[in-house]
């Protein structure tokens, strides 16, 4: 229970780390990947898996 | 989902398999003529009291419902407590608490099996009462919900002493495992609309590793300035799969072991509300889209015992509702199969997304000398309760396709083995509610990561999640009710 209470202060004391790039591209890309990939998604389903 | 893991014992995930497939392997006696499991105690839907309680087969009538119901308890709780040996718990405080979270919550189900509050529409003239709330008999999750809300709020001394048996992770594995074979049968009278859901279900992988990770990762990391360690295990807590999905991260990216269990215990609040809150929306908004509800409880609600719970009390207040204004009667369990389709492919996932985010670290953001990161975790962290669901599924299946004319009795031998789903489901809920201390939450500070959970999940994963569910299961129907 303390190291839980000392965590919530670490959280209102943290220091600021900034984004690398790396970070960032994980960001991009998963972003990127994930709307293309539902869109070919959406295709295959109604294409060849229909709901009726 | 939690990994549940004891310190040298066998995992909950297996023992869930087992446990699950000993359940469903008994109630196959039925399709060679021998009622294994038929004294399991089922719950009607009551005015009177005395008339509740009925064992499933009428087979085994002369035991009374009592009678059914007390075989019930010593037999799950020689299961279970053997199981709880294989966790290395400590088996007489498993026993004790065991027995209190079977009671509580089997009698939170008998009470929210009263007429009054579960009747459907349709039935009201047989129960000769002329209003119910049309909760139908799943109203006895959300009882056993409050009622360990309030345990867990206001007795958190008996929490504690139960502790040993508040293993909802545990419960809603073995429920899964069991429910395949129920899908399984649901799936062989309807084949081509359980591919549909199942290929449409796999929306899910991406949407919650791609979409919400990457949003929720940016959101705590830019504008709440988490340093990386707080904010990736946060992220795959809220998007993935709650609790072992927050766990595996912090393993891979070798955060400190208090991380985890910290957002752990946020998850499991905010999981809470959730089920409190989606099930209602879905069935006062999405009752003319079923299914659109079902993938959106998979989606949008975090761990898996909140999500199949969402799932199942959604399937009942749609169906209820669906009757109510549409006149339309839609079979059971095709919403919950759709949410627990939906959660099982995030599921799976949670290794393969822990092994990516190891070699980002360890090559990228935190590299250590000598350190290397294999592929075995992948296995190591996938959820192991998944081949349970996965083998008890395509068994009835395969039964079903295979011998046509011994799918009615696989159909009884899944209602037996579904009793005792009911109980693993409704204990679920009473633990779940028992484990959520709003209290303990907001006295350990834990403000920042809370604002983090409500800005992402009510501002943006509910909705993005509404809105996929949509795009692939709208129009999709669950088959009628044969009149």
């Amino acid at each position: 229970m303390a190291e839980r209470r000392r965590m919530g202060d670490e959280l209102t004391r943290m220091k600021h780390e900034p984004l690398l790039d790396v970070e960032k591209k994980l960001i991009g890309w998963s972003l990127i990947t994930g709307v293309i990939l539902l869109g070919i998604l959406v295709w295959i389903s109604y294409t060849f898996f229909p709901a009726d | 989902m939690a990994t549940g893991q004891a310190a040298h014992g066998v995992s909950e995930d297996w023992l869930s398999v087992w446990i699950g497939l000993f359940i469903f392997v008994l109630s196959l006696g039925v399709l060679v003529g021998a009622d294994v499991l038929g004294w399991g105690v089922a719950t009607a839907v009551w005015t009177d009291l005395g008339k509740a309680l009925v064992p499933v087969s009428k087979a085994y009538a002369g035991l009374g419902g009592i009678g059914a119901l007390v075989l019930t308890y010593l037999f799950l709780l020689v299961v279970m407590t053997i199981g709880a040996t294989a966790l290395r718990a400590s088996v007489g405080k498993f026993v004790a608490g065991f027995t209190f979270v079977f009671w509580a919550s089997y009698i939170c189900w008998i009470v929210g099996s009263w007429a009054y509050l579960a009747a459907t529409a349709d039935r009201l003239g047989a129960y000769k009462i002329s209003w119910s709330l049309s909760l139908t008999a799943e109203a006895g999750f959300l009882v056993a919900l409050v009622a360990g809300l309030i345990v867990g709020n206001l007795f958190p001394g008996l929490v504690e002493a139960t502790r040993e048996a508040i293993r909802p992770e545990w419960y809603i594995k073995t429920a899964i495992v069991i429910l395949g074979g129920f899908l399984g049968v649901t799936a062989a009278e309807k084949l081509g609309l359980a591919t549909a859901v199942m290929f449409r279900g796999l929306c899910a992988i991406i949407e919650a590793y791609l979409i919400y990770w990457a949003v929720v990762y940016f959101v705590a990391r830019r504008y709440f300035g988490l340093s990386r360690e707080w904010a990736a295990p946060l992220a795959s807590g809220i998007s993935i799969c709650g609790v072992s999905a927050a766990i595996a991260t912090a393993s891979a990216i070798k955060a400190r072991p208090i991380v985890p269990i910290v957002i752990s215990s946020l998850v499991v609040v905010f999981s809470c509300v959730e089920l409190l809150i989606l099930p209602f929306l879905a069935s006062a908004f999405l009752y003319t889209e079923p299914m659109v509800a079902g993938g959106w409880m998979g989606l949008a609600v975090k761990t898996d015992g909140a999500a199949v719970a969402s799932g199942a009390i959604t399937d009942a207040l749609i169906r209820a509702k669906a009757l109510a204004v549409q006149g339309v009667k839609y079979q059971d369990g095709w919403m919950v199969g759709t949410t627990t389709t939906v959660k099982v492919f995030i599921d799976i996932f949670i290794g393969v997304w822990a092994f990516i985010l190891a070699v980002i670290w360890t090559s990228a953001i935190d590299r250590r000398p000598g350190e290397r990161v294999s592929p075995g975790q992948i296995w190591e962290r996938f959820p192991k309760f998944v081949i349970g669901y996965v083998v008890t599924f395509l068994v009835v299946l395969l039964i079903g396709l295979g011998a046509p004319a011994l799918l009615p009795k696989a159909k009884a031998a899944m209602g037996e083995a579904n009793v005792f789903r009911g109980i693993f489901f409704v204990m679920t809920f009473f633990t779940i509610g028992a484990l959520s201390n709003f209290r303990k939450l907001w006295q350990e500070g834990l403000g920042k990561l809370a604002a983090v959970y409500v800005v992402c999940l009510f501002g943006f994963i509910i909705w993005v999640g509404l809105l996929v569910s949509w795009i692939f299961f709208h129009g999709m129907k669950p088959p009628l009710v044969s009149p």
